[in-house]
């Protein structure tokens, strides 16, 4: 009962605390807005630059091989029972000369091509999902040293493309994190001095509690209860903005700039307000925590 | 040589040769010996810088003595735990010169802010901040700001604060330094009033009419030491009155 009225206190006080010190309360919203922005902002850029890398890793980890027309059917089961047992491979499926050449005859760009050809000139292929875009250098050298593979035009592997495919990705984790490294302890320090300040405004408050005897929690509980408010307070904000501004951003970059598989994702839009909310409200606490620990101390 | 009156009741306080040596070297205390019974009214005089308001730091746990031992209800302050002191102040009533209330609270808020630490509940804390603004003639006042208040009735709530707890203990340090004479005077009737309850005062004060009316015993205390400790005391006994020279 004691444990729930300390509580109850703890909500009161900082419910009316916020209130009566608005000014400062509304700084330490501001400011922790501002970095949830930022923080925001990166990780919907990231999101933006993933759906665009995975797009293209969709499609560059799908090696085609094309298959030399004598090739006997029982010599393409093999190998592609050979790709199948491969931890690398994910898939394999055999697309027979017929079936490509209805894929090629179903794009309206070819039907003056098609008019053009005798017979079936296309050759029969073999697509290999693989698991990783660095495995798909392996199975293209396997593909190669096959006896039933088109020697003309062996596999559609584009090894440069890759490479800076898996460069790029590497760099851009490395600088989501660094950015998510410099933000998180920028942010932590910045909430921190925010809410001292706030705290400092109210240490005769806190000296006259601790003189009362209240307990070293029971003096923090109703400034980490408020931190937590005030953060929450800050991510909705900040969530609020950021969702106002996603649609329209993706739509004005789709617009200018169609090639890019670029889309709004309504799940991303839960992830990022569960991380801007978990966020917010651990910044709230752990500023106040820290900002009110030398007050505090009886 | 520890001088104290002779009482029958157990003392509450009990310095033992208590030392208070600043960082910056500063003796604020010097072998403070001195008892206080259950009950007694005691003031603490002496001039600005003589120690009165380290004395009451070292009562309250505010500071920890340099050397010696201090007692309060049994309890050695220099050994108890931090985890202890929330404990051992609620058993004291504080009251300050400068009032030490939180002025975006009301009367009866500031009030109740001492029982709401306190875990009370809501009811209990409700009766009892009323009945303590009774007892400092408060009443009807309870939805006041401090700033709405005259010096005295805003030192009434600091009392009303104090004893709202009913401690056993009641510290004062220089209650009456902003109020005028009339002002303090009712205070004092306050004061009196808590005594005749069986609760112990302790007052640091600069006021001479008061401690010559009231007649009861006087610590007297000269750079950091006790220089006099009288049962039914004066203040111009411990310290004569500074002459004015006409120019």
């Amino acid at each position: 009962m004691k444990l729930f009225r300390h509580l109850l206190f703890a909500f009161s006080s900082a419910w009316q605390n916020f209130w009566r010190n608005l000014a400062v309360s509304i700084a330490a919203v501001v400011s922790i807005a501002l970095i949830l922005i930022l923080a925001g902002a990166s990780l919907l850029l990231g999101h933006a630059l993933g759906q665009v890398l995975d797009s293209y890793r969709q499609r560059v980890s799908v090696l085609t091989i094309s298959v030399a027309d004598e090739t006997p059917l029982a010599s393409v089961y093999d190998f592609e029972g050979q790709l199948q047992v491969r931890p690398d491979v994910v898939k394999v499926r055999f697309v027979t000369k017929d079936e490509e050449l209805r894929r090629f005859a179903a794009d309206p760009r070819n039907q003056q091509l098609l008019e053009q050809i005798e017979g079936n000139p296309i050759p029969a292929k073999i697509e290999v999902n693989v698991a990783h875009l660095d495995d798909v250098k392996r199975i293209d050298a396997l593909a190669r040293q096959w006896r039933g593979v088109d020697g003309t035009d062996p596999t559609d592997y584009q090894g440069d493309f890759i490479a800076n495919m898996l460069r790029l990705s590497t760099w851009l984790t490395i600088g989501g994190f660094g950015m998510l490294a410099v933000l998180t302890v920028a942010s932590v320090v910045i909430v921190m001095n925010t809410i001292r300040t706030a705290v400092y405004h109210r240490r005769q408050e806190i000296e006259l509690m601790k003189l009362v005897g209240a307990t070293e929690w029971l003096v923090r509980g109703p400034f980490v209860v408020e931190g937590v408010m005030t953060g929450v307070i800050a991510a909705s904000l900040a969530l609020g903005l950021l969702l106002a501004a996603y649609r329209p951003f993706v739509e004005r970059f789709r617009a200018e700039l169609f090639f890019l598989p670029l889309s709004y994702d309504p799940h991303f839009v839960q992830v990022l307000a569960q991380d801007l909310l978990i966020a917010g409200a651990t910044l709230g606490a752990l500023g106040s925590y820290v900002g009110v620990r030398r007050f505090v101390r009886l | 040589m520890v001088i104290a009156p002779q009482f029958d009741s157990r003392p509450v306080i009990s310095f033992e040769h208590v030392w208070k040596t600043y960082p910056n070297g500063t003796d604020a205390l010097c072998d403070i010996c001195i008892t206080v019974p259950e009950g007694d009214f005691v003031f603490l005089v002496g001039p600005s810088g003589a120690g009165k308001s380290s004395l009451v730091r070292l009562l309250i746990r505010e500071e920890k003595p340099t050397q010696g031992q201090l007692f309060v209800y049994g309890q050695e302050l220099r050994c108890l735990r931090r985890s202890h002191l929330p404990c051992f102040r609620r058993k004291i009533g504080l009251v300050f010169q400068d009032f030490k209330l939180l002025p975006r609270m009301t009367v009866h808020e500031n009030v109740e802010f001492a029982l709401q630490t306190l875990g009370k509940s809501r009811r209990s804390i409700a009766r009892q901040a009323s009945a303590a603004l009774d007892t400092v003639g408060l009443s009807g006042m309870e939805g006041n700001y401090p700033c709405e208040l005259s010096g005295g009735e805003q030192q009434r709530v600091a009392i009303a604060r104090a004893l709202v707890h009913q401690p056993r203990l009641f510290i004062a340090d220089e209650p009456t330094g902003n109020l005028d004479p009339a002002t303090a005077w009712e205070i004092m009737q306050i004061f009196l009033r808590i005594n005749a309850t069986g609760v112990t005062v302790v007052m640091a004060t600069h006021n001479r009419e008061i401690v010559d009316l009231m007649r009861r015993r006087v610590v007297a205390i000269e750079r950091g030491q006790i220089v006099r400790d009288d049962r039914y005391g004066r203040y111009h006994e411990a310290f004569p009155a500074p002459a004015l020279r006409v120019q």
